[in-house]
């Protein structure tokens, strides 16, 4: 019996049937993943290994150079915590859609995957489907951590706003790993250029060090780059407990950049798939 | 929009395309309909995979219309891709920490099928593809054979009514081409239209009932096997003759003398029986061997120098002289 599937599907079921491919590549990623149970463990250690070097490091920082967050003042290490937690979420979210696109093209595997009837959205998500459910768990196993081996005092009442102010950042992050995706998709070798444009936007964000160090000029820059603008809102609500009044406000200004940024990255992935069809070179690397 | 029968399945109408000035394919046409094996024979560098690669929606090309089930290609968008299942020619196709079952379970479900419906599909392409015993073996320790069955299996998983093949028994040895060549015809059998490329002539005959000849880009022949063998004008035979009573210094005089306008014979050094026969167009084996044989000579054996179906090839191509 030759079948091929009905081909009119309403919008609907269409959309339906996109959904309904997404724990496909959440399973095949996760025993990936579990594959290499050695990178498991070896994740957890890198993580607590950042985790006791920054708080050597805030033995050595005068806690009265690090700004009041939200009123309230504030270890290094505290500071610092909330933003390795999100220089993690940055450099990760950023990075995965374009290695997973690169390791495709590697592994011929992206043919394979193009020539199903899934769309580019859908492959979109799917390619990074597992490090959105793995990235906020190694996140929350990460500020555990500080809290519970270094006595950083992080507000319950603060996880909430918390949460919500990563999910406005999410498509910000998504957007700007769907633009590098189209350009390792185009240029193969674009890793590098994505690397120094996360170098500049981790600089600028005021992960590692209040922005108030850097000079009054690319202090006045930093403070537009929504990193930075979702870190100030987490720690106030993490580590002062400022609730959701400051955080709504934090997202109404992120939310319209987060958009943009993420129409922009998934129309560029978009006009990199058909231009990758139209020159013919969608299996080369 | 509803599949129609009535229209050939695959329909390549004046294809071409050129990379960055280079002509892959230059004004190509074709025609499959269900249920037929379609060869696209072609030396390397001819555009096969080109075409395959535009049939499946991974290239676009540069100018003409295909057509799936009516369905035009331009037009179709994710349609066509489900209307079709590739073999690609590479290895590299599968994802090599998984098994066998989890990676046709994972294209399965992108075709859109269910998890359940996908995973009894799997085990029952795999039990088809001789891979039963290797479900759960992690696709990297598959053998090259095996990756090959198993971009079948996924091939046949979905069930589509059209098949491109691209070279899938390109290095394998005979019994696992001969089980390749086997599920694909019994897709065939089942309807599916399928498109087959190859360089290796000999694997034509009496599998594909229809062929496209490519040669650099450009289609030199299209029509059946049979149609492709009319081509072989000129075919040539080794022959091992005796005749007791003509010393071996007068052999050569008295063959060309026994075979008259019928032919050329040449006798070969090394072996004192042996000789080259070729006829030309107009002329049975069976006219030339009884010319020798009336002039005393016995037929010790005779074969196909080349088979005549690989003489075509050389002919069409140009590479036959």
């Amino acid at each position: 019996m030759i079948g091929g599937g009905a081909l009119d599907r309403g919008p609907w079921a269409g959309m339906l049937e996109e959904l309904g491919k997404l724990p496909a590549f959440l399973r095949r990623d996760f025993l990936i993943a579990w594959s290499y149970r050695v990178g498991f463990v070896l994740d957890m250690v890198n993580i607590l290994a950042q985790a006791v070097l920054f708080y050597f490091v805030s033995l050595l920082v005068d806690p009265r150079r690090i700004p009041s967050v939200g009123g309230v003042p504030t270890s290094y290490i505290a500071f610092v915590a909330v933003g390795i937690a999100v220089g993690s979420l940055l450099n990760l979210g950023m990075g995965r859609m374009m290695s997973a696109i690169r390791g495709e093209q590697l592994m011929g595997t992206l043919e394979s995957l193009l020539a199903t009837p899934t769309s580019g959205t859908t492959i979109q998500v799917g390619l990074v489907l597992y490090d959105l459910i793995y990235l906020p768990l190694r996140t929350g196993v990460l500020l555990a951590l500080m809290a519970m081996v270094f006595d950083v005092d992080f507000r319950l009442s603060g996880v909430g706003p918390s949460l919500a102010i990563v999910a406005a950042l999410v498509p910000f992050v998504w957007g700007l790993g769907a633009a590098s995706a189209a350009a390792v998709m185009v240029f193969r070798q674009a890793s590098g250029l994505v690397g120094i444009g996360g170098y500049v936007l981790g600089l600028l964000s005021g992960a590692y060090f209040p922005l108030t160090l850097l000079p009054p000029g690319a202090e006045a820059l930093a403070r537009l780059n929504p990193i930075a603008l979702a870190l100030n809102g987490l720690r106030e609500a993490l580590l002062a407990g400022t609730g959701w009044e400051p955080a709504l406000a934090r997202i109404a200004v992120l939310l319209p950049v987060a958009a943009v940024t993420w129409l922009a990255g998934t129309t560029a992935f978009r006009l990199a798939q058909a231009h990758e069809r139209r020159a013919g070179t969608l299996g080369l690397y | 929009m509803p599949l129609s029968t009535s229209v050939p399945a695959i329909e390549v109408q004046g294809v071409s395309r050129d990379f960055e000035g280079k002509l892959a394919l230059d004004d190509v046409s074709l025609r499959v309909g269900s249920g037929e094996i379609h060869a696209l024979l072609g030396p390397n560098g001819a555009g096969k995979t080109t075409l395959i690669r535009i049939l499946s929606g991974l290239t676009a090309p540069t100018s003409g219309t295909i057509r799936v089930l009516g369905i035009d290609g331009a037009k179709a968008g994710r349609n066509l891709q489900r209307l079709i299942a590739l073999i690609p020619s590479g290895d590299r196709t599968f994802y090599l920490r998984l098994s066998g079952l989890e990676n046709l379970l994972f294209f399965g479900r992108l075709y859109g099928l269910t998890f359940r419906t996908a995973a009894a599909r799997a085990r029952m392409a795999l039990n088809s593809v001789g891979l039963a015993d290797a479900v759960d073996l992690q696709t990297a320790r598959y053998s090259h054979g095996m990756q090959k069955r198993l971009a079948v299996a996924r091939a046949l998983l979905i069930q589509a009514p059209v098949l491109l093949v691209d070279e899938p028994t390109h290095n394998l040895d005979p019994e696992g081409a001969e089980r390749v060549r086997g599920l694909i015809r019994e897709a065939a059998g089942s309807g599916a239209a399928v498109v087959w490329t190859t360089q290796r002539v000999d694997e034509i005959r009496g599998f594909a009932e229809t062929v496209t000849l490519l040669h650099r880009g450009k289609v030199r022949f299209s029509g059946t096997v049979t149609q492709l063998l009319a081509h072989a004008a000129r075919r040539t035979y080794l022959l091992r003759v005796r005749n007791g009573q003509v010393p071996s210094s007068g052999l050569q005089a008295a063959l060309t003398a026994a075979l008259g306008d019928e032919g050329t014979i040449t006798t070969t050094s090394g072996d004192p029986d042996g000789c080259v026969l070729s006829l030309p167009e107009g002329v049975t084996l069976g006219e030339a061997l009884a010319r020798l044989m009336a002039a005393g000579f016995q037929i010790l054996a005779c074969r196909d120098e080349r088979p005549a179906i690989e003489q075509a090839f050389l002919q069409l191509t140009g590479e036959g002289s």
